[in-house]
Formats: C-alpha cells, sequence, structure tokens
C-alpha cells in the first residue's frame, strides 16, 4: 500500500488536470475552438402523419445552414447541422431531443411542428440550458410559463387576428363555423377565434372538431347548411382541406366563402384540387411572390436558390423552417461578436436581443420568447394565384365574392 | 315526407357508405386471421400500398379510377403471396410471432413507401357525380354509392364461397379448428395461402377506396390497421357477413352522434358502444349464445 503514497504528484496532479478538462468540457458542451465545427441539432417529423410538413421545415433550416456555410460560417466556423427524425411522436421527439444535447452537445436546436412535438423539446431544452427555437408552435401555454430558452417564430395571434378581422371587416360575415382538428394548437385557434368572432360581431353557431384522417363531412356539412353561415373556417390541416374541400365542392352548403388558414396557401394545394381552389381563402407568412415589404430582393434569392437545391418551390412552411435557422444562426454570429464564450446562457440572450427583417417580416422576441410581429397573410384563389386580400396595407387585390360563393 | 326528416336520410346515407368503408378495410384482416391466425400488423400498409398503386395508375396514366380495383386486386394477391411464405416458417407461438415479423414488415413498408412515393399527401379525385333530393338536404355522392355496392358485392362472394363451395368448407373447418381440419385431411397450409390470397384481394379492393376517401401518406396504414382489428373484435373473428353489419352499425352510430350531439363526441360514444359490446358479447355482435 505504501506504494500508493510513493506515486510521483507530477503524475497525480496530470491526471487530476485531464479529469477536469474533461469535466469541464461536459459541462460546456458548447464551447468551440477557434476552427472548430459548431453543432446544430434539429428536431423534425421527418416520417409519420406530420412528415411533409417536417420535411419542408427540414429542408427551409437545411438551406438555412448552407447559405451561412456558403458564406464561410459563422465567424469562421463551419455550421453542422445534426437532422433528427421525431417520427410525429413526442416520446420519440423527446429521445432525440436528449440524444442531440447529451451525446451530440449541440449548442442550440431548431426545428419542430405541431405543439405536441414542440412542447417536450422546450422543455427538456430548458433543463440543459439549451436554446431552441421552433419552427411552427402556436399554443399559448408553451410561453405562458417564461421558459427562458424557448423561442419561436409564429404565434397563435399572429393567424387567429388576421382570420379574425378578415372575417369581420373586409368579408363581413355576420355568421361562422369554425372545423378544427382535435390536436392542441388547433382547438385553442378555434377557441381564440371564436372569442375574437363573437367580439367583433359575428356569430359562430356552429364549431366542431374533428380527427385527422377524417373521412366524411357531409354531416357536418348538413349543420352548417341547416344553419345557413355565410363562412366556414377550417381549423384543418393540408390533407383534410383536401378532402373537405372536395366534399363542400359535391354538397354546397350555402356558404359565402370558406377559408383554411393551413392547407389553401400551397402551391401543392393548388395543384391537387385544381380549377376547384378557386374563390377559397387561406392564409400564410410567406409566398413566392408575397414577401414581407422591403425584402423583395432577398426573397426572390431565397426562392431562386431554393429552387437550385431542392429542385422545387418554397412555401410558407419552408419559410418558418428557415427563419427559426435564421435566427438561431444570427444569435451565434452575434454571441462570436461580442467576443463572448459560447453557451446556453449568452446565445439565449443573443437571441433574445435580436432584431431581424427576414422574407417572413420583422424578427424579434418578446420577454417569453413569442415573435413579436409576427403577422400571416389573407389570400384569396383568383385565377390559381394567390391574391393577398388582407390586411388592406399589404394587399394585391380585392375579395371576389362572386368566385367565393362558388 | 316533410324536409325536417332528411337529416336522418344522411345519417343513413353516411352511416351506410362510411360502414361499409371500415367493413372493406377490415375485410382483408378478418379473413386472413381467421383461417391462419396470423396477426398481420402490416395489414394497413398493405392497403396504403395497394392506395399507391391506384393512385399512380389514375394519375400518371390516366386509369379510370373503377378499372384501378381489379388491377390492385391482382397485384396484392400477389403481394400476399411472399407475406404467406414469409410467415408459413414461424413457429408457435404462432400469433404472437406474426405479430412481431408483421409489425417489423410495416416499419419496412412506410419506410420503403417514403423514399418511393415522398410524404407527400395524395388523394385520388375520380369525377364521380352527386346526386341530390330537390327541395331537401339531402345529398349522396357515387363515391357513397360505390363503397356500398363494393361492401355488398365483397362480402357476398367471400360468403358464397364459404358457404356454397366444397373449398369454402375446408376454409371454415379451418378457420373453426386447424388441428381437427388437418386430421380431417384438409391440407391447411393450402387453406392459409388461399387465405392469404383472397386477404390480398380484398386488400387490393380496399386500397384504392382508401386512396379516394381518405388521403394516402406512407404512414397512414398505422390508421386502416385500427380500424380492421376494432372491426373483426366488434363482428367476431371470422365472421365475414357480421363484419359488414359491425361496419354498418358503428358509421350509425358515429354518424348519428355527430349530428345530434356533437362531433367532439363521436369518439366517445363509439368506444362506449365497442366497450358495452365486449362486456355483454365477448364474442361479437353476431355471436351465438354457446353453453
Amino acid at each position: 500500500m505504501t506504494g500508493n503514497y510513493s506515486r510521483p504528484l507530477g503524475l497525480t496532479l496530470f491526471f487530476l488536470t485531464i479529469g477536469f478538462m474533461v469535466l469541464a468540457w461536459l459541462g460546456n458542451p458548447g464551447q468551440v475552438g477557434a476552427a472548430d465545427e459548431i453543432k446544430l441539432g434539429e428536431i423534425n417529423p421527418l416520417s409519420g402523419h406530420l412528415a411533409k410538413h417536417g420535411q419542408e421545415i427540414h429542408q427551409g433550416i437545411l438551406y438555412a445552414v448552407a447559405e451561412i456555410n456558403a458564406q464561410g460560417g459563422v465567424a469562421g466556423h463551419p455550421v453542422k447541422l445534426i437532422s433528427r427524425d421525431d417520427q410525429s411522436q413526442p416520446v420519440v421527439a423527446l429521445n432525440q431531443a436528449q440524444d442531440l444535447i447529451v451525446r451530440e452537445k449541440v449548442v442550440g436546436l431548431v426545428g419542430g411542428y405541431v405543439d405536441s412535438l414542440v412542447g417536450p423539446v422546450s422543455e427538456l431544452a430548458a433543463r440543459h440550458h439549451v436554446p431552441y427555437v421552433a419552427s411552427a408552435s402556436l399554443q399559448r401555454g408553451l410561453t405562458a410559463r417564461k421558459n427562458p430558452y424557448f423561442f419561436r417564430v409564429s404565434r397563435l395571434d399572429g393567424i387567429v387576428q388576421p382570420v379574425c378581422h378578415f372575417a369581420a371587416q373586409t368579408f363581413k360575415a355576420k355568421t361562422a363555423a369554425i372545423f378544427h382538428l382535435s390536436t392542441p394548437g388547433a382547438t385553442e385557434f378555434a377557441d381564440s377565434l371564436k372569442s375574437c368572432l363573437e367580439q367583433a360581431g359575428v356569430s359562430v353557431p356552429i364549431r366542431e372538431k374533428f380527427r385527422p384522417g377524417w373521412p366524411d363531412f357531409s354531416i357536418l356539412l348538413l349543420k352548417v347548411q341547416q344553419t345557413r353561415v355565410d363562412l366556414l373556417v377550417s381549423g384543418g390541416f393540408f390533407a383534410d382541406n383536401l378532402i373537405l374541400v372536395r366534399q363542400l365542392k359535391e354538397r354546397p352548403a350555402g356558404l359565402k366563402g370558406f377559408l383554411a388558414p393551413w392547407g389553401v396557401a400551397y402551391q401543392s394545394f393548388l395543384r391537387e384540387v385544381g380549377p376547384g381552389a378557386e374563390g377559397l381563402f387561406g392564409a400564410c407568412a410567406w409566398n413566392p411572390g408575397i414577401t414581407w415589404p422591403g425584402t423583395e430582393e432577398m426573397s426572390r434569392a431565397f426562392v431562386e436558390g431554393f429552387r437550385r437545391k431542392f429542385n422545387e418551390d418554397p412555401n410558407s412552411t419552408t419559410m418558418h423552417g428557415y427563419t427559426s435557422a435564421r435566427a438561431m444562426l444570427a444569435a451565434l454570429k452575434a454571441v462570436f461578436a461580442a467576443q463572448e464564450q459560447l453557451s446556453g446562457d449568452t446565445l439565449r440572450r443573443a437571441l433574445a436581443g435580436l432584431d431581424l427583417t427576414l422574407p417572413m417580416g420583422q424578427l424579434a422576441f418578446d420577454e417569453h420568447g413569442d415573435p413579436k410581429y409576427y403577422q400571416q397573410v389573407v389570400v384569396q384563389i383568383q385565377q390559381g394565384k394567390m391574391v393577398v386580400v388582407y390586411p388592406p396595407e399589404r394587399a394585391t387585390g380585392k375579395v371576389d365574392f362572386s368566385l367565393a360563393m362558388r | 315526407m316533410s324536409v325536417s326528416t332528411w337529416p336522418w336520410a344522411q345519417i343513413i346515407a353516411t352511416g351506410f357508405s362510411l360502414g361499409s368503408f371500415y367493413a372493406l378495410v377490415a375485410l382483408g384482416f378478418s379473413l386472413i386471421f381467421g383461417i391462419t391466425r396470423a396477426f398481420n400488423l402490416a395489414h394497413g400498409e398493405l392497403i396504403v400500398l395497394a392506395g399507391y398503386l391506384a393512385f399512380a395508375l389514375w394519375k400518371f396514366y390516366q386509369v379510370p379510377f373503377l378499372l384501378t380495383l381489379p388491377v390492385s386486386l391482382l397485384a396484392l394477391a400477389l403481394v400476399a403471396l411472399p407475406l404467406y411464405l414469409l410467415l408459413r416458417r414461424l413457429k408457435e407461438p404462432y400469433a404472437l410471432n406474426t405479430l412481431v415479423v408483421t409489425f417489423g414488415l410495416a416499419l419496412l413498408l412506410q419506410n420503403l413507401m417514403l423514399v418511393m412515393f415522398s410524404a407527400d399527401y395524395r388523394l385520388i379525385r375520380p369525377d364521380f357525380p352527386v346526386f341530390a333530393i330537390p327541395g331537401a338536404n339531402f345529398f349522396i355522392s357515387a363515391s357513397q354509392i360505390i363503397l356500398v355496392v363494393l361492401s355488398l358485392l365483397a362480402t357476398g362472394v367471400v360468403h358464397v364461397v364459404l358457404h356454397y363451395s366444397f373449398l369454402g368448407k375446408a376454409l371454415r373447418a379451418t378457420i373453426q379448428d386447424a388441428e381437427a381440419a388437418q386430421i380431417a385431411g384438409i391440407n391447411v397450409n393450402r387453406m392459409a395461402l388461399i387465405g392469404f390470397a383472397m386477404g390480398g384481394m380484398l386488400i387490393g379492393l380496399a386500397g384504392p377506396l382508401y386512396g379516394e376517401n381518405m388521403y394516402l401518406y406512407p404512414t397512414a396504414g398505422t390508421g386502416a390497421t385500427l380500424i380492421a382489428i376494432i372491426l373483426t373484435i366488434f363482428a367476431g373473428v371470422g365472421r365475414i357477413r357480421t363484419l359488414l353489419l359491425g361496419g354498418w352499425l358503428l358509421g350509425l352510430v358515429e354518424s348519428g352522434t355527430v349530428l345530434v350531439i356533437g362531433s367532439k363526441w363521436r369518439e366517445l360514444v363509439a368506444a362506449a358502444v365497442l366497450l358495452t359490446l365486449l362486456v355483454f358479447r365477448p364474442k361479437g355482435i353476431a355471436a351465438r349464445n354457446q353453453e
């Protein structure tokens, strides 16, 4: 046993130093050396029932990272994107986030579609002090608790307000019906919209929820017809709206208009539905040709670059992915510009202080991590094109009421 | 008939067509499970695969929708054969082993379809007419009529084959007791092969209708498998005719619930009916009381 005590002190100190260095590295996962790559984590539903939208967001994020790397990275550091598929399941999303944070030691997280997937990841990210910028999240509860590491580029009011004010002021609906998915975000959307419409003097006698993949809306449309509402608002996603619009065409319910914030304002929807989409209303934050005033050149460059990279057109969902990644990358740049050490806290502070102008609009976060200026526009499909009809200051055309009634 | 009675006509039309759709989705599963005791968790994925085949024929080769049905029917009968060969190698506990293997197969098919067809939602939209009764809030589409007719036809054909042919007797004997059937000289392996082929044809029939009434995406099959399992339990294993009755009952209950008390109660009422049935008739709605 005496041999242990005779071990040279220098060797012990050497091992202790190595040990401390390993611990210090584990404790500061985001710290990078001068030419080291920066690891950015992404979680999206790349398979499962939300895969279409997850892949759209994924493409937007891929594009943003490729764009920054083509410019030499962030302060000379190449950005390595580590993408994970949550399979449209919250448990998988949580496991993948855990893996990205603990094993891959990413500096931040981006991506996410629907609150049931984003919510658990936001809680985990907060526990590990890793900032997370969600691409598509609406539920108010997620930011109400003031999670300082959670930011998102969309918010519920940015959809509810334009839809509500369009219905009341521009469309001048007296009565409206709301069909919505049974997901938390869509349910909260329906609650908020109903409340807003009623405050604006629009009566909402019908509010019905449905599960994704509902094959037959005929009974719900019968209710709409019996109640004689002016406007039907669908809080369903893309695919549900495909079925609903087809059945609406088959059995007119006496409506003066149909509006679906999620689904209609997509080129793929127009391709699927064809002339049947004429007159329908949708909402979007961005689309090729619909961009925030002053960002036309930036938007055009994005569309062209995106087409070159993916051989297809980007859409509003893609832009949400791009915007979330751009926010994270801008915050990383800000940390390096301030010559601060890269950590969860410095990155979080940089995100909180961001003020960017991107094709989707001005992006700055409030104290809850919600985007201050996120606002969608209402569009009407006229001759196969999306015409902005609300708000008036961004309108590119007028509502065609006769087309809407068809 | 006054206009106020038409909502009930709409409930009946919707309920029957919805129930027929459920039955068509479940027929192949019920038949394969009844004859072979193979719990095919890849059932929904095979339906979606058939749907994609019909979508491709309709969209890219302009094949009329109704003509995609026989093509898909034959194609899935062929696809069911390798499935049979795969599952026949499994040992006891057979049902449990088939469950595990077909779960893996379902994942494999989902990923294959994701690569082949992308995650985009696909909907088959044939230009079917809609019939309306003037002055009444009643509409019925050709699509709904096709669902009812095809479900009756498929159920009828399977019933006739099972009850009025020598092959059917052998198949029913295998459904009732495979060991006893083997002792009686029936080649149960051949019966299983025929069961898979027939089940594959029924899956092939359901696929295009799934793509026309729902929408297709690579993991849509999970929902279809769930419908098939629920309805098979609802009707009783191997009971093909009562599968249709069970489907109609479920469709009518769901449609009536939506109109009378609201859509948010639809699943709850359907689940309550199913649970009540399982308590009082655990072998299915048409099971005879046996002491």
